[in-house]
């Protein structure tokens, strides 16, 4: 964590830093031209498939809407890449009555983009915006808090389970402990903001050209401290071959899409919508599922990626993987009624995926019709089949499923292990829960996982210190440019 | 219906005889014309078919040379490698957009223009008689586009095994935009088994979703336009179209036809312009002989008309003004021959009607002489009672006489009206209250219209109803109805007076009017006379009307008043 920028301290600790690096990249035998260590200003350009049209808090799925939410605004809490629980305007927190209640407290530095600092009460209500919204993650903390279900429905005002206790405590109370609570606050629409929806993240916006461009600058007073880089440019509405050229052109210092930093935080789904036909048969989804020749899929079309029958990325998979029966072998061609299905897909995978899936489903003798869009829009559009490369909205697992589950009919067998996980607060017995319902979702076929692909983030490799975490967001906060 | 006027029929008549020929020659005109672009238009649609033809012949032949080569030269020259870059490579080397390859079973190995379909049985659209084109799927986006492609195909050996290598290019919008633009029509290619098009952008051959392509050649109505096409099957289920809008054909149809509305409007202008001036000197010595004529027969015949040419027109002019004349002289004399008729006749009348009374005055004396004379005298008193029946006589002879007198003096004297605006119904309704007191038997129905005003004199016109109402009245000293009521008729406005009396003789009717015409005891023949005169001097008339079952009826009848 870095501190505030500015004066003598923030002179000594970069000096410090610099050395640190210096004798770290010595030690280590980094690559040349990082050897310099990090430096602060400069500006980065990044181009994504889409941008949001506003910067209101939301679960921004995407890749360019996540990265904006990740620049703009800050979270009580974050996830480490093993899921555990990292302080963010939260410094720190407690619990009491066998995790029936948690007390959070506001760190001393936390501050919005305007100076003024981050208070209980700005939290209570941003929360209280949050819980009302879209996503799985305010979905799951209505759930448990006390209250929080009512307050949801628009049922009650009041909402006991959440409240400040001074100008920079707050409390949350539970109906009963529940494993995944305090992981919901991560959602990136679980930000705080203050008065006009001024946000706390690292980098102040400048300018929204909605879904187009966002140019944001340092945030000096950031709770962990002024980020390296002077300004992000980040710029959207790039189809998949104009992001390459620009990579590769050198407008653009990381691309989506190009190789340079990735993780594979995201899961390529075919979502089969089980109430249309040719898809209210279980044997058609089942067909589906068995046709796709996974391994050729990524081995041909998802460099990095990797082949799985599994719903969730790997870094969400505890354990071992358990084993899986086998598919049954699809019929060579379907029997299916006239007309169309559409697909829809999300701009944020690359276009051989989506052409390959057609191609399987065409072999089926489906006849399908492509419509590319962003993420958000492919998530819910009502389509026969949505492809998806799906990046939870919080990296937790049963929150992760939970989300999952609500993207399709799920079985009854799979929504009750959830219901038992969430009240399990024994780590072991809680991911055997989730082990019995991602594969009863898994079963159910309306949900076909084709393997696991990496978010990439690539250029011309001046850019060091940036990060893909385990939602899959691009992490700019300790990144700096080469000269 | 009413014949227009002579002038204007001479100007019909000059714009038929010139515009007839002028519309016959254009009409003519535009017919060669249309025939004659039209089959320039279907030369140009054939020879479109066979250049456009012959140039897919050469697309099959290329794609045929260049997959011979690739498989003969680029398969066994490319090393190890992983097969889609080296099949993009041999695609770009031979300039092949459609390249793939196939094992014996038909699975794609590796494809360049649908990279996605690998390891998949290949599901190409096929045309039957293995013709060289076929409906490719491409990748386009996250998805893939159907296009239609000339290929060709040849077999060879890769990695050990036999396979099937299939190029060639795509039926693109480039090409057929290039071909369109070459021959200055529309191409298209019509895939009959699938129902769909390949067109270049923009054209209007994909509004025709149903296209009729039995026929050789034809046209049809695309959007707002007509287009004439020509159609050729490059194999089984897939034709070739040419097509030419009829814009051009019809822009210049339109020129010719604009042309010839101008000349056509040129002449018309020329044509009114002269039939104008030749009808009006035709037209206007006729037109001055007829209003002179009119002018006579209303009894001008002071009236001439110029006589400006020697021809038959100027002979009518003399003949007329002759006649005209003629006639002044002989209404000279006819008017002279009248008053010597009316003063004969008035002498007649006066010599008459004093001579009446004359004779029994004559008769008194004489016997008032033979009284005085007689021998013996008669008894006292005898005498002085024929006297004073002598001397009554005479009076009473000389008041007629005196009446007699004083009525032609009425009739002489009868005054010149003071027109001002003057309600004829009140007018009639004041005269009414004077006569009906002295007829009691007379029962009384009136019926006044409203605002019925007249320029008169209203005291003439009281003396010219009081006589009307007199009349009627006289002739129901037994009693009867008399009616009166005021009425708008065609002429003007009109005061009636309707009795149930014994009515008018048929054989007086004529002589109604006449001064001293009477049919009643003491009448002096005047009363109506003297009516009719009021009447003409405001410009009316007086009418009698004697129904079969009896009863006479007399309408006044006066103009409305001019507005001013």
């Amino acid at each position: 964590m870095k501190p505030p920028a500015g004066g003598r301290a923030t002179l000594l600790h970069v000096r410090l830093r610099v050395l640190s690096r210096l004798l770290l990249a010595a030690f280590l035998g980094a690559e040349a031209p990082a050897a310099l260590g990090p430096r602060y200003g400069g500006e980065l350009r990044v181009g994504v498939p889409d941008l949001p049209s506003s910067l209101v808090p939301g679960p921004a799925p995407g890749l360019g809407p996540r990265l904006a939410a990740g620049l703009v605004h800050e979270t009580l809490v974050g996830l480490t890449s093993d899921g555990a629980l990292a302080p963010a305007l939260a410094a720190s927190w407690t619990a009491v009555a066998e995790g029936r209640e948690w007390a959070l407290s506001i760190g001393e530095s936390a501050r919005f983009h305007d100076g003024r600092p981050v208070t209980a009460e700005d939290a209570v209500r941003s929360l209280r915006t949050f819980l009302r919204g879209p996503g799985a993650a305010a979905a799951a903390l209505a759930r448990a808090l006390d209250g929080g279900a009512a307050f949801r429905a628009r049922q009650a005002e009041d909402l006991p389970g959440l409240a400040a206790l001074d100008s920079r405590r707050l409390a949350l109370r539970l109906d009963a402990p529940a494993a995944s609570a305090l992981a919901t606050l991560a959602s990136p629409a679980a930000a705080i903001t203050g008065a006009g929806g001024v946000g706390a993240g690292p980098f102040v916006p400048d300018l929204l050209v909605p879904g187009q461009r966002l140019v944001a600058t340092a945030f000096a007073a950031h709770a962990r401290g002024r980020p390296y880089l002077d300004r992000v440019r980040v710029t959207g509405s790039f189809g998949p071959e104009e992001l390459a050229t620009e990579a590769h052109a050198g407008r653009v210092d990381l691309a989506a899409g190009e190789p340079g930093l990735e993780a594979l935080a995201a899961s390529l789904l075919l979502i089969l919508d089980p109430r249309r036909p040719p898809f209210d048969r279980p044997e058609t989804r089942a067909a589906v599922a068995a046709a796709i020749d996974r391994a050729a899929l990524v081995a041909r079309l998802v460099p990095g990626g990797t082949a799985s029958t599994d719903l969730l990325p790997p870094s969400l998979l505890r354990g071992p993987e358990p084993p899986r029966p086998p598919l049954e072998a699809p019929p060579s061609r379907l029997v299916l009624p006239d007309g169309s299905v559409v697909l829809a897909v999300s701009r944020d995978l690359p276009p051989p995926v989506s052409q390959r899936v057609l191609a399987h489903l065409t072999a089926l003798g489906l006849r399908v019709r492509v419509t590319a869009m962003d993420a958000a829009a492919a998530l819910a559009a009502p389509a026969e089949l949505r492809l998806l490369a799906f990046a939870p909205e919080v990296p937790e697992p049963g929150l992760a499923l939970e989300e999952l589950s609500a993207l399709a009919p799920s079985p009854r067998a799979a929504l009750e292990r959830l219901e038992e996980a969430r009240r399990e607060t024994d780590a072991p017995r809680r991911r055997a829960l989730l082990a019995e319902a991602h594969d009863a979702l898994r079963r159910e076929g309306s949900i076909v996982a084709l393997g696991h692909a990496p978010v990439r983030f690539g250029g011309r490799g001046r850019v060091h210190g940036a990060r893909i975490d385990a939602a899959g967001r691009l992490v700019l906060e300790d990144a700096w440019v080469e000269p | 219906m009413t014949r227009p006027g002579l002038r204007r029929r001479l100007v019909l008549a000059f714009l038929l005889v010139t515009l007839l020929p002028l519309f016959l020659l254009s009409a003519a005109v535009a017919v060669f014309l249309s025939r004659g672009l039209e089959r320039a238009t279907r030369d140009r649609l054939e020879a479109g078919l066979a250049a456009a033809r012959a140039r897919f012949a050469a697309l099959a032949d290329r794609a045929r040379a260049r997959v011979a080569a690739a498989v003969a030269d680029d398969m066994p020259a490319l090393g190890p490698g992983d097969d889609d870059p080296i099949l993009h490579e041999i695609a770009r080397r031979r300039d092949l957009a459609a390249l793939e390859l196939l094992d014996g079973a038909g699975i794609v190995i590796a494809s360049h223009h649908w990279p996605a379909g690998f390891g998949l049985p290949d599901r190409d659209g096929l045309f039957p008689d293995g013709a060289p084109y076929r409906i490719e799927s491409v990748a386009s986006g996250y998805g893939a586009d159907e296009r239609l492609a000339v290929v060709a195909e040849a077999r060879g050996r890769w990695r050990g095994r036999g396979v099937v290598l299939r190029g060639g290019s795509f039926v693109d919008e480039e090409l057929l935009g290039g071909l369109a633009a070459l021959m200055g029509l529309e191409v298209g290619l019509y895939d009959e088994i699938r129902g769909r098009w390949t067109l270049p952008a923009g054209s209007r051959l994909g509004t025709w979703t149903r296209p009729a392509l039995g026929a050789a050649r034809g046209e049809v109505r695309l959007g707002d336009a007509r287009v004439r096409w020509a159609a050729t099957a490059l194999c089984r289920g897939l034709l070739l179209v040419v097509a030419a809008p009829e814009a051009a054909l019809e822009q210049t149809l339109n020129e010719v036809r604009r042309l010839a509305l101008t000349a056509a409007a040129l002449a018309l202008l020329g044509t009114l312009g002269g039939a104008l001036f030749v009808s009006g000197r035709l037209a206007r010595p006729i037109r001055e002989l007829a209003e002179a004529a009119r002018r006579v027969a209303e009894g001008d015949l002071t009236v001439s008309v110029p006589v400006r040419t020697d021809d038959e027109l100027g002979a009518l002019a003399r003949a007329f003004n002759d006649m005209t004349a003629e006639l002044r002289v002989s209404r000279s004399r006819q008017a002279q021959a009248e008053r010597v008729a009316a003063w004969r006749e008035l002498a007649r009348r006066l010599a008459h009607e004093l001579k009446k009374p004359l004779f029994p005055v004559q008769l008194s004396i004489e016997t008032l002489r033979r009284s005085l004379d007689r021998e013996p005298p008669p008894p006292p008193g005898e005498f002085e009672a024929l006297f004073r029946e002598a001397s009554d006589t005479i009076l009473q002879e000389l008041r007629s006489l005196a009446r007699v007198i004083e009525s032609f003096g009425d009739l002489a004297r009868l005054p010149r009206p003071h027109l001002a605006p003057t309600d004829l119904s009140r007018v009639a309704e004041q005269v009414l209250g004077l006569y009906q007191p002295g007829a009691p038997q007379v029962r009384v129905e009136t019926e006044y219209a409203q605002g019925l005003t007249v320029s008169g004199d209203a005291e003439l016109l009281a003396r010219a109803l009081g006589n009307l109402l007199a009349n009627a009245l006289e002739a129901m000293p037994d009693g009867g109805t008399l009616r009166v009521r005021t009425l708008t008729v065609p002429e003007g406005v009109a005061v009636e007076v309707e009795d149930t009396g014994p009515g008018l003789p048929a054989d007086q009717m004529a002589q109604l009017f006449a001064p001293y015409h009477t049919t009643k005891p003491g009448g002096t023949g005047l009363g109506l006379a003297i009516a009719q005169g009021i009447a003409a001097e405001h410009g009316g008339r007086i009418e009698a009307a004697s129904p079969p079952g009896g009863g006479a009826r007399f309408r006044l009848v006066l103009p409305r008043p001019k507005p001013s």
